[in-house]
């Protein structure tokens, strides 16, 4: 890139603080014309606070942002868009009824006197748009009956139309197939070459590769790492995003608390477990007294394999042993029963009553327990609700309070609480820290502890290898659906694991 | 300052008990005979059918869904209790059927909603339909008289403790279903499907069960008020529970502060809507309201308190 060049969009000194949190240290990121820019870093990284600073939908605590060197309104999304800043979400933003002609123009059509449309001057200037940018879209094709990858292309047009200078697009691969992942990416090297700046985030580390010029990696709310993408490589930046010295440091720290591995009986045994597409031939040995961590990139097919363990998603192939017995969950009710917990990834939709009390949240997986005659016996409730709350410390300590009014923190230690009640065998938890406070992890890291001693077979899915090194004593590793590695905690360093991880895909693993 | 807002804040929570004392001291004003014991155990009874089917619609409409098939139900109900005594079986048997058949449909609609995910909306509208055309089928177009028949009638004209049998029958229906709300785990059940039904699920709860109880629930409702209906009226026909049946129940239900889209809900408070939707038909007609004119304001009214009570929820 023209690196001495005056910048396309530059932020200078941009810090975000929320109270007394800083979600974004003060940094600065520069894009050049014609430049495509990967943003990348693990969830809470920052990225998401700053991408919201360049669109306006924040209002920066520091710094400024420049658009071809002038001021771009700090917190004004509606007249930043209209600079030529434009962002495409990873949900689509389209009128799936309407033609593509009419969502590239949605609310701003061209109007003859009356107020009526101006049908021909639309087309026209719809027309003209795609082929200045050579995109192949036909203007009347409806946009819900087009494949995802055009709909991208017609959210793309949306914002040239827009006279978008900068595209910030954020994860846009997320719902596509590998074939029109490549056709997405002509069309970004279309833009690039018309002199559109683009930052692409996204966790797809073989899209960055592929298609992106260079790289911006934050971590912790800073930027850590600015690179061309030639100069680096896979394992390299993984261990950028993770931040090798403190991972080391941490697996340091947690080493007397690991346990030697595989140290009780096996209590859950995968064999051979596929689902088509998805997942193939999982062959793993959960053992009491011992966790497990699944790790891998974001989309490496972790939380489909443990919800095919659960009974809530599908499996087609091989066999799953609980106590040595064959199971076959029809549903999570299946499960339970067993003595099979899970805390899903997205506590909100998947995992709490955010509208109930703490107390019923606690509760909600045993009720049967507490059915006296028929009558719930609320005052038993109340009693196990009481001895949750003080052993999970959740603050405040009030069983009437709504889950929604808790930190996110306290939010996981409900939720992990329901599932503790029910005295599992086995808990597998997926990102159980997500979103999550260093005190309020660290609490879950010692009540996980406290149930591995207890006898408990914890699987934990994390894509947080800090906390992998942390809390694993066994460690699998998830490369496309595969398991990859499995290995105990103690024989793995933080390298290993990255380059395990950062493997190609179908390929060997690097580890043997 | 804070007296204000303590005052805006009762005022809200409970904006349709003072909607109601409103009313009635605007409908005793216009019309001092509203107000006589006869006048008062009238819209009790005329609202027993109501309060009945508003329990069980409490449940369904607390999970996110809604059953819009308990008119013809009623009607089906009916005929099908008149059929079976007429054959000579006897009033047990002729009763347990009507009320089974209630809960049969209702089992469909919930089956074909929980296992295979279609919109209730959708399920019990064909259900209505289906039934309607199915009580026609049974029992034509004509009104099938009862007589003879002293113990059925007690139903629906019978008095204890000074109160109509059909007031009684409501009061003892709500009591249990309010107790069912309260005080086992059903209730904690329909609330956690209500407000995250992926959740629910999720945490091992046997949703799908629950919902196929709770449509059963509900047309065994509709089909115990067709039971009392045609005990009041002497007769059974397959026109019962005509188009609006659903609505005055649909809307008892709302009034109460039940949410549409699931989760907060409470029998208690239906009852209370159901009352309010009494007061307003009896007062309207006692001050000889024409019709039109009173299912236009009928329809302002419950306009009006939801709106209301959509701003208190807020």
């Amino acid at each position: 890139m023209a690196g001495n060049a005056l910048p396309l969009l530059q932020a200078l000194g941009v810090s975000k603080s929320f109270g007394a949190v800083q979600a974004l240290k003060p940094c600065d990121f520069r894009l050049h014309t014609g430049e495509v820019r990967a943003l990348i870093g693990s969830n809470g990284a920052g990225k998401s606070t700053l991408i919201k600073i360049l669109t306006g939908a924040l209002t920066p605590s520091s710094g400024e942002v420049r658009l071809e060197d002038v001021p771009l309104p700090p917190g004004r999304p509606d007249q930043i868009i209209r600079r030529g800043v434009a962002c495409i979400y990873q949900h689509s933003n389209l009128a799936p009824a309407l033609s593509v002609m009419d969502n590239i123009y949605l609310g701003r059509q061209p109007t003859r006197r009356f107020g009526l449309l101006d049908r021909k001057r639309q087309r026209r200037q719809v027309v003209a748009l795609l082929q200045t940018y050579g995109i192949s879209l036909d203007p009347d094709a409806i946009v819900g009956t087009l494949p995802t990858v055009k709909q991208k292309e017609v959210e793309i047009a949306k914002a040239l139309a827009l006279d978008a200078k900068v595209l910030l697009m954020d994860e846009p691969t997320g719902w596509l197939a590998a074939t029109e992942v490549r056709k997405l990416h002509d069309t970004i090297r279309l833009l690039k070459a018309k002199g559109v700046g683009i930052v692409y985030i996204s966790h797809m580390l073989d899209e960055i590769f592929a298609v992106c010029d260079t790289m911006t990696i934050m971590r912790d709310g800073q930027i850590i790492a600015e690179t061309a993408v030639a100069n680096t490589n896979r394992v390299e930046v993984i261990e950028k995003m993770v931040g090798e010295t403190l991972a080391r440091e941490s697996q340091a720290a947690a080493n007397h608390d690991r346990r030697a591995a595989a140290a009780g009986e096996v209590r859950l045994s995968v064999r051979s477990l596929g689902r088509r597409g998805v997942f193939h031939d999982i062959t793993l040995d959960l053992h009491a007294g011992e966790i497990l961590c699944l790790t891998g990139l974001i989309g490496s097919k972790r939380t489909e394999l443990v919800h095919a363990l659960f009974g809530s998603g599908p499996r087609h192939s091989g066999t799953v042993l609980l106590d040595g017995k064959a199971v076959r969950f029809r549903g999570p009710s299946d499960a339970t029963a067993a003595g099979i917990g899970l805390v899903p990834e997205d506590r909100h939709r998947d995992g709490l009553m955010l509208g109930m009390p703490i107390r019923d949240n606690l509760v909600l997986s045993i009720l049967k327990r507490f059915v006296r005659l028929g009558r719930l016996d609320r005052a038993a409730i109340t009693r196990t609700a009481q001895a949750s709350l003080s052993a999970l410390n959740v603050q405040p300590p009030d069983l009437d309070r709504l889950v929604r009014q808790l930190s996110g923190g306290n939010q996981q230690k409900v939720l992990v609480g329901k599932w503790l009640n029910l005295g599992p065998k086995v808990i597998i938890l997926d990102e159980p820290t997500v979103g999550v406070d260093v005190g309020a992890k660290a609490e879950i890291y010692g009540i996980l502890r406290r149930e591995r001693d207890r006898g408990a077979a914890i699987l934990v899915v994390s894509s947080d290898l800090e906390e992998v090194m942390t809390l694993a004593d066994r460690i699998g590793i998830m490369v496309a659906g595969r398991l990859a590695a499995l290995r105990p905690a103690t024989e793995m360093t933080m390298k290993d694991v990255v380059s395990a991880i950062g493997a190609e895909p179908g390929m060997p693993a690097g580890m043997a | 300052m804070t007296r204000n807002d303590n005052l805006r804040a009762f005022a809200t929570r409970n904006a349709l008990g003072l909607a109601m004392t409103v009313f009635v001291i605007l409908f005793a004003a216009a019309e001092p005979a509203f107000l006589k014991p006869e006048n008062l155990i009238g819209i009790l009874r005329s609202q027993a059918l109501v309060a009945i089917m508003a329990t069980g619609m409490t449940f369904v409409i607390m999970t996110g869904g809604v059953d819009l098939s308990v008119g013809p139900v009623l009607a089906l109900s009916g005929v099908v209790n008149f059929y079976v005594m007429d054959a000579g079986w006897g009033l047990p048997l002729s009763m347990s059927a009507a009320i089974a058949t209630g809960l049969l449909i209702g089992a469909a609609n919930g089956t074909l909603i929980a296992a295979l995910n279609l919109p209730p909306i959708i399920v019990t509208l064909a259900a209505l339909s289906i039934v309607r055309g199915s009580a026609l089928l049974l029992g034509g177009p004509d009104l099938h008289s009862i007589r003879g028949q002293p113990v059925f009638t007690f139903l629906g004209s019978g008095q204890l403790f000074g109160l109509p049998f059909s007031v009684v029958i409501a009061a003892v229906v709500a009591a249990l279903m309010i107790f069912v709300q309260k005080l086992t785990p059903l209730g904690l059940l329909v609330a956690a499907i209500g407000e995250n039904e992926r959740a629910a699920w999720l945490s091992g709860l046997r949703v799908r069960r629950v919902k196929v109880l709770l449509y059963g629930l509900c047309s065994a409702g509709a089909a115990l008020a067709g039971l009392i209906q045609t005990s009041q009226v002497h007769t059974a026909a397959a026109t019962y529970g005509e188009f609006g049946t659903e609505l005055d129940v649909i809307a008892a239900v709302v009034l109460g502060g039940t949410s549409l889209s699931g989760g907060t809900g409470s029998v208690a408070r239906t009852m209370l809507g159901v009352l309010f939707l009494g007061i307003l038909n009896n007062g309207m007609s006692i001050m000889n309201m024409p019709i039109n004119l009173q299912l236009i304001a009928k329809g302002i009214i419950i306009a009006g308190a939801l709106a209301a009570a959509q701003r208190s929820a807020d």
